[in-house]
């Protein structure tokens, strides 16, 4: 029973009086089935640098807490752990400060943080639960009227997929990005729609579809399109969670934090 | 005894009063009944998807046009003759208008609330030292609630001219924490503190960045000011969380906190 890798998203038969956990660098979550209810509790966790795994645990070994919370469902059946997006934007910053060129375009992949979902399949999808694995910090993008409130993430901007090291806690967001513009862009943070996007799955890897941001200047704005398929950068992907919100497909919108500049901010 | 005497009664009457009276009788309580049922549904079902405000002064507008129209038909059933009844009403209206000065300025002073849209049904506002939710905004006056649960009434002419604080409005806020450390501290290193308190706690924004400002010399020490932007739902999350982050970091760095103190120095020989 115990798995890791992107294994541990694999459907689970949890029967009666059984304890699975899964753990997570971040976190760990514990669900138990008792009679017509599922007992939860999750608990942020610093420093484990274990490998992601699922493992189940003798009842004498689950930790004691007020915190468990209870979930009523008659039917009993396997039950789906769903990795999803977070339900914010992300704005990401990178760590370190890039100035794409004009003319020039470049291919990073991010890595996003997914948050945890348990569903029912019996006998249909039912959200038991859903909780950030990792905990972002809060941020605003945008002027403080008409702004909106995102999550924060620094991290890496990759620029091969081969120095992204499989983790089946984060998001692969392949994102390119085009300055079709006459001036510099310089790269300091972006604001990504998560919520627009879906969740693929490889056995190595999790992935988001791919982003292609255009910018063509400060006036002009920035066009984003969501490629609908999974990504190319690995073979047998199959889709896992759907986005939260689809998207219609091209927009425009305030991406880049150059545009700031431009609402008197 | 009474029963029998509304029977004696109403045999007395003539058949044709008796269907006339029952008339203006369902005329009354059906109209009313419609004119309810045609507010709630409008409210409920057909501006759902309009602000608090908006289905309110919907629902309003409806029963008191209602009502008025009901009450116009009921007095045509009687046989007033309502152009009469309007002129009377215009002399009346000027009369009453005049004996009740505060009541029009109470409720001139509503139509310009509603139309100027300082605050909306649902917006938390501070007028004077009241602060609460504001439940309903009325011709005459506004309804707040406030956060120990009582129930305010402020006339409308109040509000035009008081100033009023809508606290709201926006969906960030800066959340301020003056506060003083004793004189002789590492300002710079009470500075980097503070920075990584706003930065590990989960409810302060990152962007805008937080504010940290050596204010002032004070007599007992040094005032800080730090100031940190937050989303309106995290107002106490962060207020409780950030109180105690300062004071258990300060205590684990040895950051003491100014209080009143004064040296006294004695001068030998000077008793």
């Amino acid at each position: 029973m115990d798995k890791t890798g992107t294994a541990v998203w694999d459907r689970i038969e949890i029967s009666v009086r059984q304890c699975v956990a899964w753990r997570f660098p971040t976190r760990s979550i514990w669900v138990e089935r008792v009679d017509h209810e599922w007992h939860v509790l999750t608990l942020a966790q610093e420093g484990w640098r274990g490998n992601v795994r699922r493992e189940p645990v003798a009842r004498s070994q689950k930790p004691e807490s007020s915190l468990w919370r209870h979930y009523l469902h008659k039917e009993m059946g396997p039950v789906q752990p769903v990795a999803v997006l977070p339900d914010k934007p992300i704005v990401v910053r990178p760590d370190r400060s890039l100035t794409l060129l004009p003319g020039q375009d470049a291919l990073f992949f991010l890595e996003i943080p997914v948050w945890f979902r348990l569903c029912t399949t019996v006998p249909r999808h039912l959200t038991i639960f859903e909780e950030a694995i990792t905990v972002l910090t809060k941020t605003w993008f945008g002027d403080p009227v008409t702004g909106e409130l995102c999550y924060g993430l620094a991290t890496r901007l990759h620029q091969g997929i081969d120095s992204v090291d499989p983790c089946a806690h984060l998001t692969v967001c392949p994102l390119s990005i085009t300055n079709d513009s006459t001036t510099d862009l310089a790269f300091e943070k972006i604001c990504l729609h998560v919520e627009n996007l879906s969740v693929f799955r490889s056995p190595r890897r999790l992935w988001t579809n791919k982003l292609n941001v255009v910018f063509r200047g400060p006036e002009q704005g920035t066009q984003i399109e969501i490629d609908r398929e999974a990504p190319g950068f690995e073979k047998g992907l199959t889709m896992f969670a759907a986005a939260r919100q689809p998207s219609p497909g091209w927009n425009i919108r305030k991406t880049f934090g150059i545009l700031k500049s431009f609402t008197d901010f | 005894m009474f029963t029998q005497q509304i029977r004696t009664w109403l045999a007395s009457l003539s058949p044709d009063v008796l269907s006339r009276g029952l008339q203006i009788v369902l005329t009354l309580v059906v109209g009313l009944f419609l004119v309810r049922v045609l507010a709630v549904v409008t409210q409920r079902y057909i501006m759902r998807k309009s602000t608090a405000q908006r289905q309110m002064i919907a629902r309003k507008a409806i029963s008191y046009t209602g009502f008025v129209l009901v009450v116009v038909t009921v007095l045509g059933e009687l046989g007033v003759k309502l152009t009469a009844l309007l002129g009377a009403a215009g002399i009346v209206g000027i009369a009453v208008g005049f004996a009740s000065q505060t009541s029009v300025s109470n409720i001139i002073s509503g139509l310009f609330l509603i139309s100027e849209k300082p605050f909306t049904v649902g917006d938390v506002i501070r007028i004077g030292t009241t602060t609460g939710i504001i439940q309903s905004i009325d011709l005459l006056s506004i309804k707040i609630r406030t956060f120990d649960n009582l129930f305010v009434r402020i006339p409308n002419e109040k509000i035009l001219s008081s100033e009023v604080t809508n606290i709201t409005r926006f969906p960030i806020r800066r959340m301020d924490f003056l506060f003083q450390v004793a004189h002789g501290q590492d300002l710079s290193h009470v500075q980097d503190l503070l920075a990584e308190i706003a930065r590990v706690n989960p409810w302060s924004l990152d962007e805008p960045q937080p504010v940290i400002v050596l204010n002032d010399f004070k007599e007992s020490g040094i005032e800080i000011l730090l100031g940190l932007w937050f989303s309106q739902a995290d107002f106490l999350a962060l207020k409780n969380s950030i109180m105690k982050d300062i004071t258990s970091r300060f205590s684990a760095e040895d950051v003491r906190f100014a209080s009143p103190n004064r040296v006294i120095r004695v001068v030998e020989g000077s008793l």
